[in-house]
């Protein structure tokens, strides 16, 4: 079964870089606009940081790590999470999503892992070559351990996205017209650009508990610029389970409630 | 004729209202997007600059700026690349085109009901927000009754260039990614991540002449006294300037872009 799934998948990643070198010229536009993308952040990081040393106790090494694993996430979205999905919304709402349930492969799968926007990949990039100079800078010295211990964060703050986009997504069998999950999720991620220790403590902890984005880029860069890693580190395995728990529990939930969309 | 248009407008605006208005709890989420950011940089500037001021900005200024931030980006956004850029690529500009009004003024519509629309949620939150936050604020007199008219250019200037963003759909299927390029200009130089006066000073110089500034930072910049005498004379007449300049590049672009269009199943 898993497989086959794999196989699946891969059919379509393959159509979808297809699709993508059909469109040369979109593509090295693509490539333009994540690079002005990333200038202009970093320029924003830039203008903080000529009036200061530090933000909430980050250097500007440590922050441009962290606005690389943003950049780094946000392309990996982009480019497996959000097409899917946002798909899903078009389909619930125009009642096209009966076909995807009548595939002999689970509803979530196809809702998961059916489209990929394969431009993405040059935010991936950038946001691991960010990192990358970012680190060399801080001259941060990481152990086999430490790395090992970013790549599994990594993990739980991908995980923990994936969880709260299909959350996000499962609301459209409710609200209907919920057209742009992009835009309702990038309006709480856009925090995760800053380390979360900037924030006011009530802001914190809805960024932690309720809204996890602090797991997303704020723990990941604390363990891989050698900064002292809170306790945030040895929950975040947790918080990711439960997440993806919650989040594909409330996903059938809502499928049971989809009545399709004849009218 | 004109008479005829404006009550054409009128009824466009009417109908706008009424099918946003549908959609209330998805506008709501929309104009949070208009709160969290200028609140992010508010956290940011307020923890930077401490007990003393950057560039004539202490604390209090810093809250003042983003809060009126807030409103200004809302009352200005340009939403064109979501609405037009859609229409002409799917064919549904074709019916518009037979009315006996410019499609331009059913844009209008759209962008002024959605503001509308959206203000029900936003007033409550402002006001929520400037009462916690209960920053400082001396009033400058002529700042504030200039405030208006450069907010009404500002959102023209930002309607006008949006719609020519969403117009580069007549050539191009991803006119979004020239728009995200402009957004991102926006964010750095129009006064989001900084006010225009805290830029280092090349970014500054390049602020003050193009015109990302002249759709939300400047208005902003009036309101609160920021620029005075000369300084205000010459940002209102580049701010004119760009708005009659964003205006022409709407007129050839609509011209030269309505020949091209060969609508999809129209």
């Amino acid at each position: 079964m898993i497989r086959r799934l794999i196989r699946i998948a891969s059919a379509f990643f393959r159509s979808a870089l297809q699709e993508e070198f059909a469109y040369r010229g979109d593509l090295l536009g693509n490539v333009i606009r994540s690079v002005l993308n990333l200038a202009t952040a970093i320029g924003g990081v830039a203008v903080i940081f000529s009036h200061t040393e530090t933000l909430g106790g980050w250097t500007l090494g440590q922050t441009l790590s962290l606005l690389g694993i943003f950049v780094f996430v946000n392309g990996f979205v982009g480019m497996f999470m959000s097409p899917s999905l946002n798909r899903v919304v078009e389909e619930v709402r125009e009642g096209t999503f009966d076909y995807v349930l009548m595939k002999p492969v689970p509803a979530l799968f196809l809702a998961s892992a059916r489209r990929f926007v394969v431009w993405h990949v040059s935010d991936i990039v950038l946001g691991a070559i960010v990192l990358g100079v970012a680190l060399v800078g801080l001259e941060v010295r990481a152990s086999g351990w430490g790395m090992l211990l970013f790549v599994a964060l990594l993990v739980c703050g991908v995980a923990i996205v994936y969880a709260i986009w299909l959350a996000l997504t499962t609301l459209v069998f409710w609200f209907v017209r919920v057209a742009n999950v992009t835009m309702i999720f990038n309006l709480f991620f856009q925090t995760g650009r800053y380390p979360i220790e900037v924030y006011p403590f009530w802001l914190r902890q809805l960024l932690t508990f309720v809204f996890p984005v602090a797991f997303v880029t704020t723990v990941p860069a604390q363990a891989v610029t050698g900064r002292d890693p809170s306790w945030l580190v040895w929950i975040a395995p947790v918080i990711a389970v439960v997440a993806v728990l919650v989040a594909t529990r409330f996903w059938r939930f809502g499928l049971s409630r989809y009545t399709s969309a004849s009218s | 004729m004109r008479s005829r248009t404006l009550a054409g407008f009128a009824a466009l605006l009417r109908a706008e209202l009424a099918d946003l208005f549908q959609y209330r709890i998805e506008m709501f989420l929309y104009g949070l997007w208009q709160v969290v950011n200028p609140i992010i940089y508010l956290v940011i500037w307020s923890t930077v600059v401490g007990g003393g001021t950057i560039a004539g900005y202490a604390r209090d200024d810093f809250i003042l700026y983003y809060l009126v931030f807030m409103v200004v980006s809302h009352l200005t956004l340009a939403i064109e690349v979501y609405t037009m850029a859609p229409s002409i690529q799917t064919g549904r500009l074709s019916p518009h085109l037979l009315r006996p009004l410019h499609p331009f003024w059913r844009a209008g519509a759209l962008n002024i009901s959605y503001k509308a629309v959206n203000l029900m949620f936003l007033v409550p939150i402002w006001v929520g927000l400037a009462l916690i936050l209960r920053p400082a604020f001396s009033p400058d007199w002529l700042g504030l009754a200039l405030f208006l008219p450069s907010m009404v250019m500002a959102a023209l200037i930002s309607f006008l260039i949006g719609s020519c963003f969403a117009m580069l759909a007549f050539w191009t299927t991803r006119s979004m990614s020239f728009w995200d390029i402009w957004m991102s200009l926006t964010l750095l130089l129009g006064g989001q991540v900084a006010p225009v006066a805290v830029l280092p000073g090349f970014l500054q110089q390049a602020a003050v002449v193009l015109p990302m500034r002249y759709t939300v930072g400047f208005p902003i910049e009036v309101a609160l006294g920021r620029v005075q005498g000369a300084e205000l004379a010459a940002g209102l007449a580049i701010q004119a300037g760009w708005t009659v300049a964003a205006a022409a590049a709407f007129v050839v672009i609509w011209r030269t872009g309505v020949k091209r269009y060969a609508a999809v199943g129209a």
